[in-house]
């Protein structure tokens, strides 16, 4: 296996757990964030800072990362996740941006727009590897247990949700708090893998960029968040050479979708044996009139 | 016929519900005791459904007391009104429309059987048992309901009829003390209401629940409810058992012009 | 006292433009109950318009303003047929419409990025910048008296249109209920197309003042981010709050810039935001939407 492809495969690792928290948050939760970059930012310059200047065992700091993304997740989300659709969306650009522009002017601590060099290289094959099987794991678990159903549940709708007893913000912002969690992870995996972190890095672009994996894949489904993160992440490194172009695609990856396929790759279906299932029956079912005229 | 409990589970003392000056609800009091099978009448527009609002805390009322088993839940939030034991279904039809049947009635199911964060995430400990005795308990009731071969259709591609009855299987997996139906033979026709009505006395008997059942239909809830309430403009204009509403001279003013299925 | 005035004015310069973008935002919203994010696209196509107007085909200002509307306005219809209609036609859910509003305005960024290079370019200097002095209190320049009087004047048009001509009515019915509007005859794909044209061309005269101040590339639609939180202040659906709400945010601004810092001018911009949000989510002139249960 040569450096090349250990590299996109770490890039594969870092981007997927990214994508499974955005994927969490709007896919599964039905909350539409433009800024979950910023929450990588955080979880970078965390686990930058401490393994640099402090030197923190690195796992501790990643799970640092995770962490303080987490709370700020948290912080932030309890007075502004009772917003409906548009306007969350709104805010979270915002702050996206904010934490951005502290970030370029934190001074010493974060050392600005220049960046922050290095950051001891640790984010190996192997680490990446194992942060990636166990944050899927525990993913997957998740959204097949009763807070999968509840988070779809406020999805779907929250009047409902909350006539069956569900206390919907709680929800919304667990939803939040884990998903800047895989997002801090997935920052601080980034940083121990370029040894070199930028505010510019976790702009409004990576955050539509997580966005449009997601979109792309199927909001939903996680297994199509994999599968879409998969085949973003090879075109962008495929299409290197033209890179100029990768916005010009994403944008029309999005567009695209939404106009021919809103429920992206793989719909609202999970790979597995009820995937078949389905399939099955649209395939037998092609040839019959729709149900629901019969009395 | 069951003997009703002399203990009262639900009162309503002075609601009154304004939307920027329009009364919806005004002065409005009644009681429901244990067990009883009760019908909320009235035309369109008479503020049924905006009792149901209050009473789980979709609205706040700009004045009086709902109490329920004796505690007062007036400024309680929904979830909070759910969690005593109340359930509802909704005059336009509510379920989750991507999920199965199977699903929507596991929501609800599952309220009750819950295990912790840390054993949903990575299904050790009480998660398998759990998930077992939801989905069992959840096609139990799908069963009751004769919806058993539903189970893995999407909800949005029921016929209309059993969406509705999905609806209700959805209510009675929360284990309800108090089942509000707003509506529930909406859109049907005399045979399906019929179907309706054994549903419901069905369900009154063998569970043992408080009914209130909002409705348009005459024929289903002079059938079977005991004990009528009749609003018209927010208030309430009458009380009692059929016969006497049928009588009533303010009911009949007030549906003259709508059609009486008789 | 005098800088407290010059930014004063500043400001309200500043927030006269935002004005201008953040109405046809707010109308687009008021029809569609969506936030089209893509509104930022056309305040750049008009920019780009105008800048090759003036440059290449040595045209004076005025044509190079006027092809600079009528180009935008046009772009913006012909978003709203390809991108947006097909999904309205599909689906109630506004939210693929939103996903695909950014998709649009990444791809309008960008096919400038692509085609004409993303650096800098210096409008020529058509509109005077010269100082003022006004009434002897403060000095401002005509740039900001202009670009103050130009959006009253097209913001006055606008209204007009809205009440006195019988699309103004249409789409103040609209505005109120799409679907009722179309039970009343109103020719409801005809109406969007008018109403995102207004939309384009106000967001290009934006866009040339835009690009006056702070000079020309394809990012400069990201500033239309104020202009969607200046009409989230007055009220998402609000033409008079749009106004208000981006004249108070460009005063914001300005006196942030003049008496605190111009780091901070951002953090200002989003913190009026919050607040509005946490206290008073419906803006200041907004609907209460509340959902029928």
């Amino acid at each position: 296996m040569s450096g090349y492809t250990d590299g996109i495969i770490i890039l594969l690792c870092i981007n997927s757990i990214a994508a499974m928290g955005v994927s969490l948050l709007t896919g599964f939760t039905g909350i539409f964030s433009l800024g979950h970059a910023g929450y990588m930012a955080v979880g970078a310059y965390t686990a930058a800072i401490l393994t640099f200047q402090y030197e923190v065992n690195f796992i501790l700091a990643i799970l640092l990362g995770g962490a303080m993304a987490a709370i700020l997740g948290y912080v932030i989300g309890v007075p502004t996740l009772k917003l409906v659709g548009d306007y969350y969306a709104i805010v979270s650009i915002g702050l996206g941006e904010a934490i951005r522009l502290l970030l370029e002017n934190g001074g010493t601590i974060t050392r600005g727009a220049r960046g922050y060099p290095g950051i001891p290289p640790y984010t190996t094959l192997t680490i990446a590897l194992c942060f990636f099987v166990i944050m899927a794991f525990l993913m997957f678990n998740l959204i097949n247990s009763r807070f999968g159903r509840a988070f779809k549940a406020c999805r779907d709708d929250y009047i409902a949700a909350s006539l069956l007893g569900y206390n919907t913000s709680k929800y919304r912002i667990l939803s939040l708090v884990l998903s800047a969690f895989y997002c801090g992870i997935s920052g601080a995996l980034l940083g121990g893998f370029l040894s070199f972190i930028q505010p510019i890095m976790f702009d409004m672009i990576k955050s539509t960029e997580l966005t449009a994996v997601v979109v792309f894949g199927g909001l939903g489904s996680m297994t199509g968040t994999l599968i879409g993160a998969l085949i973003i992440t090879l075109i962008t490194e495929l299409f290197r050479p033209i890179s100029q172009y990768r916005m010009l695609i994403y944008g029309a990856i999005l567009v695209i979708i939404m106009i021919i396929r809103p429920e992206g790759v793989m719909g609202q279906h999970e790979f597995g044996p009820k995937l078949l299932k389905v399939l099955k029956r649209k395939f037998l079912r092609g040839n019959f009139s729709k149900e629901g005229g019969e009395s | 016929m069951t003997k009703v409990s002399k203990n009262i589970i639900l009162k309503l003392d002075n609601l009154n519900k304004y939307f920027g000056g329009v009364p919806a609800v005004k002065d409005i009091s009644f009681s429901i005791n244990q067990r009883e099978l009760v019908g909320l009448i009235g035309p369109n527009g008479a503020g049924k459904t905006t009792i149901f609002n209050l009473i789980t805390g979709v609205y706040f009322p700009d004045s009086g007391h709902i109490n329920f088993q004796g505690e007062d839940i007036t400024s309680l939030k929904t979830y909070e009104v759910i969690r005593k034991n109340i359930a509802r279904t909704f005059q336009n039809i509510r379920l989750f429309p991507r999920s199965t049947a199977l699903e929507n009635v596991m929501v609800a199911m599952q309220q009750h059987h819950a295990c912790s964060f840390g054993e949903a995430i990575t299904h050790f400990g009480r998660w398998g048992k759990k998930e077992r005795e939801i989905k069992l308990k959840s096609m139990d009731i799908l069963d009751k309901m004769g919806l058993a071969k539903r189970a893995d259709q999407p909800a949005r591609t029921l016929p209309y009829g059993i969406q509705r009855r999905l609806e209700i299987a959805r209510a009675l997996a929360l284990d309800p003390e108090f089942l509000l139906l707003d509506e529930p033979a909406a859109g049907m026709n005399p045979e399906e209401v019929n179907e309706l009505n054994h549903l419901i006395v069905d369900i009154h008997k063998e569970l043992k629940i408080t009914i209130l059942v909002i409705e348009h239909h005459m024929d289903l809830v002079m059938e079977i409810c005991p004990h009528i309430i009749c609003m018209n403009f927010g208030t309430k204009i009458a009380e009692g058992n059929p016969d006497e509403i049928q009588r009533h001279p303010e009911v009949l003013k007030a549906y003259l012009g709508v059609e009486v299925d008789e | 006292m005098d800088i407290l005035l010059q930014q004063i004015i500043n400001g309200l310069s500043l927030g006269s433009v935002y004005a201008l973008i953040a109405v046809g935002y707010s109308l687009v919203y008021s029809i569609l109950m969506f936030s089209n994010f893509a509104h930022g696209g056309f305040l750049v196509i008009g920019g780009y318009i105008c800048y090759f107007a003036l440059k290449s085909m040595g045209t004076g200002i005025w044509i190079a303003g006027f092809l600079s509307l009528l180009g935008a306005g046009i772009s913006a219809v012909l978003t709203e047929k390809l991108a947006y209609k097909p999904i309205r036609e599909n689906t109630n859910n506004t939210l693929y419409l939103l996903i695909a509003s950014v998709g649009m305005s990444i791809v309008i960024e960008n096919i400038f990025v692509v085609t004409v290079g993303g650096r800098f370019r210096a409008l020529p200097p058509i509109i005077p910048t010269q100082p003022v002095n006004l009434f002897g209190l403060a000095t401002t320049s005509a740039f900001d008296l202009l670009s103050l009087v130009a959006a009253v004047f097209f913001l006055g048009v606008l209204q007009i249109l809205l009440i006195k001509t019988k699309w103004g009515l249409a789409i103040r019915a609209a505005a109120y209920d799409l679907k009722t509007a179309a039970f009343m005859g109103v020719n409801v794909n005809l109406l969007i197309s008018i109403v995102f044209f207004i939309a384009g061309t106000l967001a290009a005269v934006g866009g040339i003042f835009l690009s006056v101040r702070y000079t020309l590339y394809p990012q400069l639609g990201a500033i239309t981010i104020k202009a969607f939180v200046a009409a989230v202040i007055g009220g998402l659906g609000s033409l008079p709050g749009a106004v208000i709400g981006s004249v108070l945010l460009g005063l914001a601004e300005m006196l942030t810039a003049g008496f605190i810092s111009s780091q901070l001018r951002d953090l200002v911009v989003f913190s009026l935001l919050i607040i509005t949000l946490l206290f008073r989510p419906q803006g200041l002139f907004g609907k209460n939407i509340s959902e029928k249960v």
